[in-house]
């Protein structure tokens, strides 16, 4: 109920922002339509510009609810609510947003790619997108500051070299190689690697919320 | 008519310094009469409304409280907290016993550790050392922000009464009842960004005591208050002692300290709590 | 006299003087006002005359009640209580020794080398 309660007011809030409305639908329409002569180009581009907006989105929902976490804490939240709350939220948002760039591609390139596979990356690029934007909002605190940080991650995820070992490191690679297991058919192991990431991002903002908003050691309650 | 104003106005006053509405007819009705029989103009007979209203509350000030219920538990208790940042020791060993059915006031010169003090109170900072014991639930108003921009008054009291068990209905009912006491009403599709600082403030308060907490922590909560709504705040504070909460409440203002049961003064140098 | 000086004095004995007032007979708050200002002691304003009024109330020593005017409106008529008759011959006796003294200690001012 409380988590419910959390998630629903974090949607609530998103959606009047209208400014992040915008930039969650122009962004990867912008991306996919760039490269719109490659199929494969255009495809990673967009997953790349979903996750980047769904990530700022996330960004943006943990920064406004900085100042107040410790108030909902007061009025009887146990973190968990408060970060699954939210998560749970952008979750939602990213393949509401999904959607309709899911039917875009498959109208456009239907035959040439495995929509099931592309589906899958899609859910797991947003799956690893809000995690990793309530992150950098956990770490940073100012809203520019994390989406500088996520200007140069998703900039390196465009500059390196797919080949290149460190390419394993960065947060998009995962679903940007179901992209193209999807669209080129390779093997499968990319899948368990997104996985892993979606599961390690959302401890790290887990641990990392619950270390801010912990009961702080010297407050006891009488009587408990 | 000016006359005819400046006696609705006193009515005004008067309500707000909590005169029954008997008393207050006829404070006007006397007030009318001699400004009838003297001709003379109101201000000059008798000042601005606020001050005669407060002149004459005081005079009736003992028949209008009733007895003070004698304090009860112990609700809060602070010992021996002390913070630094750094190298600048901002708290020095500090003590705080508030018991249910108390005011107790913070005080102090900017920067002396006031708003600090009371977060460590909250438990939404830790001290350096010390402890905190709260018997009850804890409510807190900050002195500013904690609102969510783009969400709607209505939408607050919901978040806020979820945490504490209640349901939508109720929380924002009592949403609105809390409001209404420091007359403001919720309009429908007002964002809280669109709200102005000193409104803003009410829905901070009213935040902070949806769900009755025992303890309430109130950090200058009246920033942008107009006098009227200020004046409402302190009348609130009483009903809450009266009701058996304990309340903190830190303020640089001093025009109310006469009727608080404890002062914490926490300028460097004068350590004493007066009651 | 210095109008600051005269409030001053003024805010000591108004209530004083008030009582002595309404031990001669029963009046409303103008009337007082005008009463005063005959005696010498100057304009009071309704907002210094009043309140005075209502702590006299509170304490007991006066009580009020409404009457219907025949010209006018109703007006608030007070009186003085058995407690307010008793403390009026206490506070003449006490404000006498009380002047007599400040008397004598100014007297030694003036006539002293």
């Amino acid at each position: 109920m409380k988590l419910l309660t959390v998630a629903e007011m974090a949607l609530r809030e998103l959606s009047r922002r209208r400014g992040v409305l915008v930039l969650l639908l122009a962004l990867p329409l912008l991306c996919y339509v760039v490269r719109h002569g490659q199929v494969g180009q255009s495809i990673r581009f967009l997953m790349l510009g979903l996750a980047w907006a769904v990530s700022t989105a996330a960004l943006f929902a943990s920064g406004t609810s900085r100042h107040i976490e410790p108030r909902l804490r007061l009025s009887g939240y146990r973190s968990h609510h408060l970060y699954l709350g939210r998560l749970v939220a952008m979750w939602l948002l990213g393949l509401a947003v999904a959607t309709p760039f899911f039917t875009l591609v498959a109208l456009d390139h239907g035959g040439e790619v495995r929509l099931g596979a592309l589906a899958a990356a899609m859910a797991l690029g947003v799956a690893v997108a809000a995690p990793f934007g309530l992150l950098i909002g956990a770490l940073v605190p100012r809203e520019l500051e994390g989406t500088l940080i996520l200007l140069l991650t998703i900039s390196l995820q465009v500059m390196i070299d797919p080949a290149d070992s460190i390419t394993r490191l960065t947060p998009f690679w995962s679903s940007r190689e179901i992209g193209t297991y999807a669209v080129d058919h390779t093997g499968p192991e990319y899948l368990a690697r997104g996985v892993l990431f979606t599961v390690v991002a959302t401890a790290l903002v887990a641990i990392l919320s619950t270390i801010r908003l912990r009961t702080r050691l010297h407050l006891r309650y009488a009587g408990r | 008519m000016i006359d005819e104003r400046w006696l609705q106005a006193l009515g005004q006053e008067l309500a707000r310094h909590r005169l029954t509405p008997e008393m207050a007819r006829h404070v006007v009705a006397e007030a009318a009469a001699h400004l009838r029989d003297s001709g003379q103009p109101a201000l000059r007979a008798f000042g601005t409304p606020q001050r005669y209203a407060a002149a004459v509350a005081e005079s009736l000030a003992s028949r209008h409280h009733p007895a003070r219920r004698p304090p009860g538990r112990v609700r809060l208790r602070a010992s021996q907290i002390t913070k630094r940042y750094g190298r600048r020791t901002v708290l020095r060993p500090t003590d705080l016993t508030v018991r249910a059915g108390e005011v107790a006031a913070i005080v102090g010169a900017n920067g002396c550790g006031k708003s600090t003090f009371l977060r460590i109170c909250a438990g939404l900072l830790s001290p350096d050392s010390g402890e905190v014991v709260v018997d009850g639930v804890l409510g807190y108003c900050p002195q500013d922000g904690g609102t969510y921009d783009f969400l709607l008054p209505e939408e607050h009291f919901v978040l806020v009464g979820a945490g504490r068990g209640l349901d939508r209905a109720r929380s924002r009912r009592l949403g609105r009842a809390d409001a209404a006491t420091l007359q403001w009403e919720p309009a429908g599709g007002v964002q809280a960004r669109h709200l102005s600082g000193g409104t803003r403030q009410k829905l901070n308060l009213v935040m902070a005591a949806l769900g009755d907490p025992d303890v309430l922590l109130l950090d200058e909560p009246y920033q942008g208050f107009d006098r009227g709504t200020y004046i409402d705040f302190w009348q609130h504070v009483w009903r809450w002692r009266d009701e058996g909460r304990a309340i903190v409440v830190v303020t640089h203002l001093l025009n109310q300290l006469d009727q608080v049961d404890q002062v914490l003064d926490l300028t460097p140098g004068s350590r004493e709590v007066a009651a | 006299m210095d109008q600051e000086r005269r409030g001053q004095w003024l805010r000591g004995v108004l209530d004083v003087c008030v009582l002595a007032l309404l031990a001669r007979r029963e009046s409303y708050g103008y009337e007082l006002a005008q009463a005063l200002d005959r005696a010498g002691l100057g304009q009071i304003q309704g907002g210094t005359l009043y309140p005075v009024l209502l702590r006299l109330q509170r304490t007991g020593l006066v009580a009020a009640h409404w009457r219907e005017g025949e010209a006018g409106p109703a007006r608030k008529y007070y009186r003085l209580t058995p407690s307010g008759e008793e403390a009026v011959r206490r506070l003449s006796t006490e404000w006498r020794a009380f002047a007599g003294r400040v008397d004598a200690l100014l007297m030694e001012e003036v006539t002293s080398p």
